[in-house]
């Protein structure tokens, strides 16, 4: 289709007569979206290499870099926190991603026929989604009070003990996770909602006549037809959960000590507490590197199946 | 569906009751606590619906804290960044949609920018701390209102150039080509054919952006200081005080949620659109 409009301009078009910013029009259209890329995008990302491969002094006239080659990264390779921190991430995104799809697609195929309201349910479910993770922290954080909190209230009218939410190293990870789980499954379950509701029916009454049970037509039609949509949510869900910070962040502060500390925190504290840029430089490029590859291949897919809206 | 049992429609409105209660429950407390006064609040029992509602709570938080610097900030800098990722991602979306760049560029654009979006702001956002802190003709943009916006608006350009491409994909080209054909400039088919047909999605995208502006955390705490910080950043300074305000935190939720609700009901039916690219959340 672009393609048909191209020519049919490019034919009527009288060159010389039409001024130059006519003629490139689609580049200066595009240009002021480069030139942001470059200037928050590429030139940060460059720099940030720098950095790690660097040893930074804050200094009243400005940075003071030193070159100090792979040393940044050697530390980080040895320090037991940049480990530790790594693996509660993957734990993190792994956990909240699972739990947020399992949920989120059995609930969009409970609920894809007969349910009356749908229109209210759905915009009920979009609160989640948009409230600020701030707000849905502090939300939260005063739930899981030791002393105010309802769940312990709740525990102390069934006669249950009172549990150190957020301050019991044990518990407070996951006690974070639920409230991941609360606000981003809606999301999950609209994106994979739209999906179901736009089906195609001649599979299903194909599976019908041939007598097929619900589990065989679930696993031979229904997820092969989702698996695109499927395939996006779920990497767009693990790519947001490694990048965790907020909640942490204002719940715990990546507390009970360090037990809740994630890459994105473990970096903050590196740079912004310790003010060592260099380090926390090569911790967040190493980290860069693995989500780059989840990016490539979320994007690939995204669009491809989104019905790429480039028509080329 | 097929074959649907009795107890199947049942076990699907309870489902549905269940979910509902979920999430409503945790926001309704938020907002009967934020309603209570201190002798209200450590009551225990705790009262289910607040017997004596109070806006003290509301008044202390935005008066006496002064909060409503912070509303402030977070609306303008909000204002900035979807103005100009707007501007900036509608252009570019236009010339993707309508023009072939040699070398399969549109795609590659596009595949890039998108990339760009996944990326941990983390690490982007060292170097801009240095780069906000040097000084510029005598001018500083670190803990600026439009330091932070620019920041958010490059931010959600993705977002706005997925939208945007969907939706001139979406209006019919023969008006344009016939402009085209009577002699006006593709410049002038954009402004006069163009953008008035893309008009309401143009809008939900403003808002789209506006609500991911408002929600950020990360790159706000790291490159504002007091005088540009946004409304979740001071919220978020709250928890961790010597003398814990619970009415005034549970206010302010309530206070950052309002505004951003209300748009996103506004724009619900573009909000699966975008949710596939990410906006809005993380």
């Amino acid at each position: 289709m672009a393609a048909k409009t191209v020519t049919r301009e490019q034919t009527k078009e009288p060159t010389g007569a039409t001024p130059w910013w006519e003629r490139n029009l689609a580049w200066l259209l595009v240009a002021p979206m480069l030139f942001m890329v470059v200037v928050f995008a590429i030139l940060p990302s460059l720099t940030a290499i720098l950095y790690s491969f660097s040893h930074i002094r804050l200094h009243r006239t400005g940075l003071l870099r030193t070159f100090i080659g792979f040393d940044n990264f050697v530390r980080a390779f040895n320090d037991s926190l940049v480990r530790q921190s790594a693996v509660t991430t993957l734990k993190w995104a792994l956990t909240v991603t699972t739990v947020e799809i399992l949920l989120g697609l059995g609930l969009a195929l409970l609920l894809a026929h007969g349910i009356r309201g749908r229109a209210i349910f759905t915009s009920l479910l979009i609160i989640p989604i948009i409230m600020p993770p701030v707000a849905v922290s502090i939300m939260w954080f005063f739930m899981y009070d030791y002393t105010f909190g309802i769940f312990n209230y709740l525990l102390s009218v069934v006669g249950l003990p009172s549990v150190r939410w957020l301050s019991d190293p044990n518990i407070a990870l996951y006690a974070m996770m639920a409230v991941d789980v609360w606000q981003a499954t809606p999301f999950a379950f609209l994106l994979l909602y739209a999906a179901v509701l736009s089906l195609p029916r001649d599979p299903y009454e194909a599976a019908a006549i041939d007598g097929a049970g619900r589990w065989h037509v679930f696993r031979t039609v229904t997820l092969p037809l989702l698996l695109p949509v499927l395939a996006v949510v779920i990497l767009l869900r693990l790519i947001d959960a490694a990048r965790i910070f907020d909640k942490i962040y204002v719940m715990t502060r990546g507390g009970p000590g360090s037990s809740a500390f994630t890459t994105t925190l473990t970096v903050y504290v590196e740079a912004f507490n310790k003010y060592d840029f260099g380090y926390a430089s090569a911790i967040s490029f190493m980290f860069q590197i693995v989500l780059v590859i989840i990016a490539t291949v979320y994007v690939k897919r995204v669009m491809a199946d989104y019905s790429a809206p480039l028509d080329s | 569906m097929v074959g649907e049992t009795t107890f199947e429609r049942y076990a699907k409105h309870i489902a549905v009751a269940v979910v509902v209660l979920l999430i409503l429950l945790p926001v309704y407390w938020m907002v009967n606590m934020s309603l209570k006064d201190r002798a209200e609040f450590a009551a225990r029992p705790p009262t289910l619906i607040v017997e004596r509602p109070t806006t003290e709570n509301y008044y202390d938080l935005l008066v006496t804290q002064r909060f409503y610097l912070k509303g402030r900030n977070s609306l303008v800098v909000a204002v900035i960044a979807a103005t100009l990722a707007v501007t900036v991602g509608t252009l570019a979306a236009y010339a993707l949609s309508r023009f072939r760049l040699p070398k399969n560029f549109n795609y590659h654009l596009l595949f890039t920018i998108l990339t760009i979006r996944m990326f941990p702001p983390i690490v982007t956002v060292i170097p801009l701390f240095a780069f906000y802190n040097r000084e510029f003709f005598g001018f500083k943009l670190y803990d600026t209102q439009i330091g932070l916006g620019l920041i958010h608006g490059f931010m959600e350009l993705p977002l706005v150039l997925w939208m945007m491409i969907g939706f001139f994909r979406d209006i019919p080209r023969d008006m344009e080509e016939a402009a085209l054909v009577d002699g006006d400039s593709r410049f002038a088919v954009l402004r006069k054919i163009a953008l008035p047909l893309v008009a309401p999605g143009l809008a939900a995208t403003f808002i789209l952006v506006f609500i991911a502006s408002w929600n950020e955390f990360l790159v706000a705490l790291i490159l504002t200081g007091s005088r540009a910080q946004t409304l979740p950043i001071a919220v978020a300074g709250q928890i961790g005080q010597y003398d814990v305000q619970w009415g005034n935190m549970m206010a302010a939720g309530v206070i950052t949620t309002i505004p951003v609700l209300i748009l996103a009901l506004l724009t619900q039916r573009y909000l699966t659109r975008g949710l596939a690219v990410g906006g809005v959340t993380g």
